[in-house]
């Protein structure tokens, strides 16, 4: 493989890392949401099966 | 790291993947499946009824991926789906794959663990039966393609009523036969007045294959055998009066707008206004259809 062919300029890179970090951004904004949501479906089930 | 190893225009942003996931299409799914669950006998916690919408429009958005990376090629010759991420090239056949497969995953696995087993095994033969007998299969192969593939679009109302009643009974069938004979006569109203669009794609839809006229005739059965379904729930008496009156008007008006498509002979797709009329009362015959059997629910249970 030519690695002159895929090497970015520094702008590009510039925007992939801007791209890289807004989705670990979302997605650690998911994470959270899962946990809070996971935290609660356990809290539910665990009450309904001790009523 | 990989930077170097990765062009930057291929790195799908989350403005694609949530494009990816067809998300106009997403609000039917979601308040079909929430009417559903309401209109369901018995009751559901909020957060276990929140969790089994949260996973049927995760599977729906599964099944718009894997859709949109099987069709990139038909979507690239469609004016109307042109800029979709795959055919725009913003996004990776590979990442689309990969994304739909995960969503359907988790979202199965989701209801199946917070929910029920039953409306997670319904959440999943729906995103293969859409993804694959749909998409992969039908779609491109007979122009009974909408019939079939509308299956896949009546599955969330049953999932919804699933998720609170743990049971397959008459009244989720009559809710999927709603949408299943709903999905012909809408479809084919847009497919008569953007024919150019399919024709070019070279997609088997109705008006190309059987002719304008033929695909009138169906619209017309179909509006009949959609008015007894409709009126059903309400004959057999397992809703009130709100629904009953609500279904019997809605689809007195769409059969007489599905005649009226009938009737007209214009090939000139700016001349179809019984077409148009139609497509846009059909969106507008399902949102108030569903949500008086939701208010009928809420008065008479």
């Amino acid at each position: 493989m030519d690695n002159k062919d895929l090497a970015m300029t520094p702008e590009e890179q510039k925007a992939y890392q801007a791209k890289q970090k807004q989705r670990a951004l979302i997605m650690a904004g998911l994470l959270f949401f899962l946990v809070v949501l996971f935290y609660l479906i356990t809290f539910v089930k665990i009450s309904s099966s001790i009523s | 790291m990989t930077i170097a190893s990765t062009t930057p225009y291929k790195l799908a942003s989350a403005k694609d993947l949530f494009a990816l996931t067809k998300p106009r299409v997403m609000t039917l799914v979601i308040f079909t499946a929430i009417c559903g669950l309401l209109a369901a006998p018995g009751a559901i916690h909020p957060v276990i009824g929140f969790t089994a919408i949260l996973a049927t429009s995760l599977g729906a958005g599964a099944s718009a991926a894997l859709n949109q990376w099987y069709e990139y090629d038909i979507d690239a010759v469609m004016k109307r789906t042109a800029d979709r991420p795959l055919p725009a090239g913003r996004m990776d056949r590979d990442t689309a794959l990969h994304f739909g497969i995960g969503l359907s995953v988790f979202s199965t696995l989701l209801m199946g663990v917070a929910v029920n087993w039953l409306s997670a095994i319904i959440l999943a033969f729906s995103i293969f039966f859409y993804a694959v007998v749909y998409t992969i299969w039908l779609k491109r192969s007979t122009p009974q393609n909408i019939v079939i593939g509308g299956a896949a679009g009546a599955f969330p109302p049953v999932i919804g009523w699933v998720a609170v009643t743990g049971e397959v009974t008459l009244m989720p069938i009559l809710l999927f036969a709603i949408i299943f004979f709903w999905t012909p006569p809408h479809f084919w109203a847009l497919a008569l007045f953007m024919n150019s669009d399919y024709s070019k794609a070279g997609v088997p839809m109705m008006p190309v294959v059987a002719g304008r006229q033929s695909t009138r005739n169906q619209i017309a059965v179909y509006s009949v055998v959609l008015a007894l379904c409709a009126i059903a729930p309400f004959a057999i008496g397992a809703t009130g009066l709100v629904y009953g009156v609500a279904a019997i008007m809605l689809s007195l008006a769409f059969a007489v707008l599905s005649f009226r498509v009938r009737a007209s002979r214009t090939d000139v797709a700016a001349e179809m206004v019984a077409e148009k009329q139609l497509f846009k009362f059909s969106i507008l015959y399902l949102f108030v259809l569903f949500a008086a059997l939701v208010a009928d629910r809420m008065i008479f249970a």
